[in-house]
């Protein structure tokens, strides 16, 4: 077990250091550099001139060549410095740091309430599986799956945002109104429950899909086998033959599930961010991206891969406590 | 405990001559009428995005021009294949140049007279008027999907980003099919240091985050078109693939027919692609179905944020980008909207009803 935990941290730390590599030498070779991009959208008075450039370049490292300073910045990390934002002038910790938040805030929401929803959606599909209302929950739901989740933000924000602007049913995006600083415990918490209402339906609904669908089909596996036939044979009512029986042989893919979501935690969502206009991380990494701020870029790509691989390694090791037949020996 | 029936149905089977995998395949995936729709709706797109110049668009489908017959509607497929001559005298306006300069000519139009690049003008048909612009313009007689700011055509824009739809989910898919499937090949049936170092690669890739990698892939390209879009998206996406295709050679490879291959004298490659690869290419056809869907969702996500490809090629995704900047002008978002949902869902579909028509544990059940 140890042996295998060293080998699977070794193959992991390589992989790491592959992945920054590679994503490094992308986002230097794209055009334009921090400097020049500020430069564009300021008036042409505040140029700055070629020697003031050469110095800012240097400061930040960027008269360089890329692999070079891929290095410097490995060094960096190696002494757990990140490096300073260019767009803020603070430690990249601190800038993802403040996204942490609204970001943990919405997907730990979402994820709770799609399984809250999906486990008894899947049960009770399971149940009544055939029959002609199951069939229609389950072709609604594929329709959710497949509904793409900007789409369905832009509807919502179409109706929430301007259909109802002048009535108390409005919500407005961000995550907390302009007079939040003044207001009470209670008014904040409202605040942004209301301003989480819209994000997350669009971040639930399709997990929600997703998690019942695969409910179901897990199973569905489950009751075809002989000890449903047992528990059924031995008297057990329907819902603790379901419950009890099948839905816990049914537990052990749901923790390649989870590993999958470890990510997804931390990740952010690019797009629904951007449409809803939530301070969270997948706004900060699309901000970063236009704005060339390498050293976020590579703190969040480096978070990234790192709950990418410690996902899949909880995955592997969650396996051997709930399956006894696997072990890693 | 197999019900006496099914002996029965084995005992008259086994009189039938074998049927092949893939008509059995196919007579599974037909009894379900929701794959078999989603079929439909795909082979409809085709014909839509074949058809698209005939459909809508403000050049004649044939007219006679100067004693000569012309199809100019075909230019909507590329520039070049327009003649020179309308390029010189009858630029825009079709309609009323054509009776101007030749008072004989004739010509079919349309079924819809707008245009998916410009907006229809004031002058350009004597029995219709100009487009309305700005958030005038609403679904209407002329605009049965109303217009965009600059007042161009919705409907227009959609019928020909069908194409666009289509190729980009077949041509992605299928770049990322080929990689996959040739890594996955490789590793499997190699194995060794080959698949230790392709199962670092696809490690790797699978931690990069896919947008990154791609916003940084289109940037590296100056001037991005459609066909690198669909490059990038392609190159980014053959995780999955790989990995089946790895999954199924490693199964495969010690099977009996195998070795036999091995031991006539038939080389490594002859081995994998001839007699592994079309025994291992049915569970890969689900997940290169459900990889068209994400890929136009993929390209239309980037068009939204404002890196899809100019016109000519727009895609359905450059229209909720325009949508997002009127939050009025609703039917921006309702019908891309709608065109992007459907043609997800068909691929979907379709990957679904292969999925389970392909998989034996699901066939036990089906009985």
């Amino acid at each position: 077990m140890v042996n295998y935990l060293i080998r699977r941290l070794i193959l992991g730390a390589l992989t790491l250091v592959l992945v920054t590599f590679i994503v490094f030498a992308l986002i230097r070779n794209m055009p334009g550099t921090p400097l020049t991009l500020n430069m564009g959208e300021s008036d042409p008075s505040k140029k700055i001139s070629k020697e003031h450039m050469e110095i800012l370049n240097r400061a930040y490292g960027l008269d360089k060549p890329w692999p070079i300073a891929y290095f410097h910045w490995l060094g960096n990390l190696a002494r757990l410095d990140l490096g300073d934002s260019f767009r803020e002038g603070k430690p990249v910790i601190g800038v993802i740091g403040e996204r942490v938040g609204p970001t943990l805030l919405l997907s730990t929401a979402s994820i709770f309430l799609a399984y809250l929803l999906a486990i008894p959606l899947g049960l009770y599909a399971t149940s009544r599986s055939g029959r002609i209302d199951e069939r229609s929950t389950s072709v609604f739901l594929y329709a959710l799956y497949s509904l793409p989740s900007y789409v369905a933000a832009m509807q919502l924000l179409y109706v929430f945002y301007y259909l109802l602007r002048a009535t108390a049913w409005q919500l407005k995006p961000g995550m907390v109104s302009d007079n939040y600083p003044t207001m009470s415990f209670p008014e904040k918490v409202t605040d942004i429950g209301w301003h989480l209402l819209l994000p997350l339906i669009c971040f639930t609904y399709a997990n929600l899909a997703y998690d019942s669908r695969f409910i179901k089909a897990n199973m569905e596996e489950a009751i075809r086998q002989d000890y449903i036939r047992t528990a059924r044979a031995k008297g057990a009512g329907r819902i603790r033959v379901l419950v009890l029986h099948a839905f816990r042989n049914t537990l052990i893919p749901f923790v390649t599930l989870l590993g999958l979501q470890l990510p997804g935690l931390l990740g952010g969502a690019i797009i629904l961010e951007q449409i809803f206009s939530w301070p969270g991380m997948g706004r900060l990494f699309f901000d970063s991206i236009t704005y060339r701020d390498y050293p976020v870029i590579m703190g969040l790509t480096l978070m990234l891969s790192i709950l990418t691989l410690a996902g899949q390694l909880l995955a592997d090791f969650l396996y051997a406590i709930v399956d006894p037949r696997i072990t890693y020996s | 405990m197999k019900p006496a029936p099914s002996t029965i149905a084995e005992a008259k089977n086994a009189r039938r001559p074998a049927r092949g995998f893939w008509s059995d395949t196919w007579r599974r995936f037909a009894t379900k009428k929701l794959s078999l729709l989603a079929l439909v709706f795909v082979g409809l797109m085709g014909c839509i995005a074949l058809a698209s110049p005939f459909i809508v668009g403000v050049k004649p489908v044939v007219c006679k021009y100067k004693g000569r017959i012309y199809f100019p509607c075909l230019s909507y497929f590329h520039e070049r294949l327009e003649n020179p001559i309308f390029v010189k005298e009858l630029r825009k306006k079709y309609s009323v140049n054509l009776r101007k300069k030749d008072p004989d000519s004739w010509a079919i139009w349309p079924l819809v007279r707008q245009d998916p690049f410009n907006r229809v003008k004031e002058d350009e048909w004597e029995d219709q008027p100009g487009n309305p612009t700005g958030s005038d313009g609403k679904p209407s007689r002329y605009n049965i999907m109303g217009t965009n700011q600059a007042g161009v055509d919705v409907f227009a824009q959609l019928v020909h980003g069908t194409k666009i739809a289509l190729l980009v989910g077949f041509v992605s898919t299928g770049i990322s099919a080929a990689i996959g499937m040739t890594l996955g090949a490789l590793a499997g049936y190699l194995g060794g240091w080959v698949d230790m170092f392709v199962s670092r690669m696809i490690e790797v890739m699978m931690c990069i985050p896919t947008l990154v990698l791609i916003l940084a892939l289109i940037a590296v390209v100056d001037k991005a078109t459609i066909w690198h879009t669909m490059v990038v998206i392609g190159v980014t996406s053959w995780t999955g693939i790989a990995r089946l295709t790895r999954a199924e050679f490693l199964k495969l490879r010690n099977l009996e027919y195998v070795i036999a291959a091995r031991a006539l004298g038939a080389g490594r490659l002859r081995v994998m692609f001839r007699h592994v690869l079309p025994n291992a290419l049915a569970p890969v056809l689900v997940p290169i179905s459900f990889g068209i869907a994400s890929a136009i969702l993929v390209e239309n996500a980037l068009s939204f944020l404002g890196f899809g490809s100019p016109p000519p090629n727009a895609s359905w995704g450059t229209l909720l980008n325009a949508g997002q900047r009127s939050p009025d002008m609703w039917w921006l978002i309702f019908f891309p909207g709608i065109a992007i949902f459907l043609t997800v869902m068909a691929y979907n579909l379709i990957g679904e009803g292969l999925q389970e028509a392909t998989d034996p544990r699901l066939r036990e059940g089906a009985k």
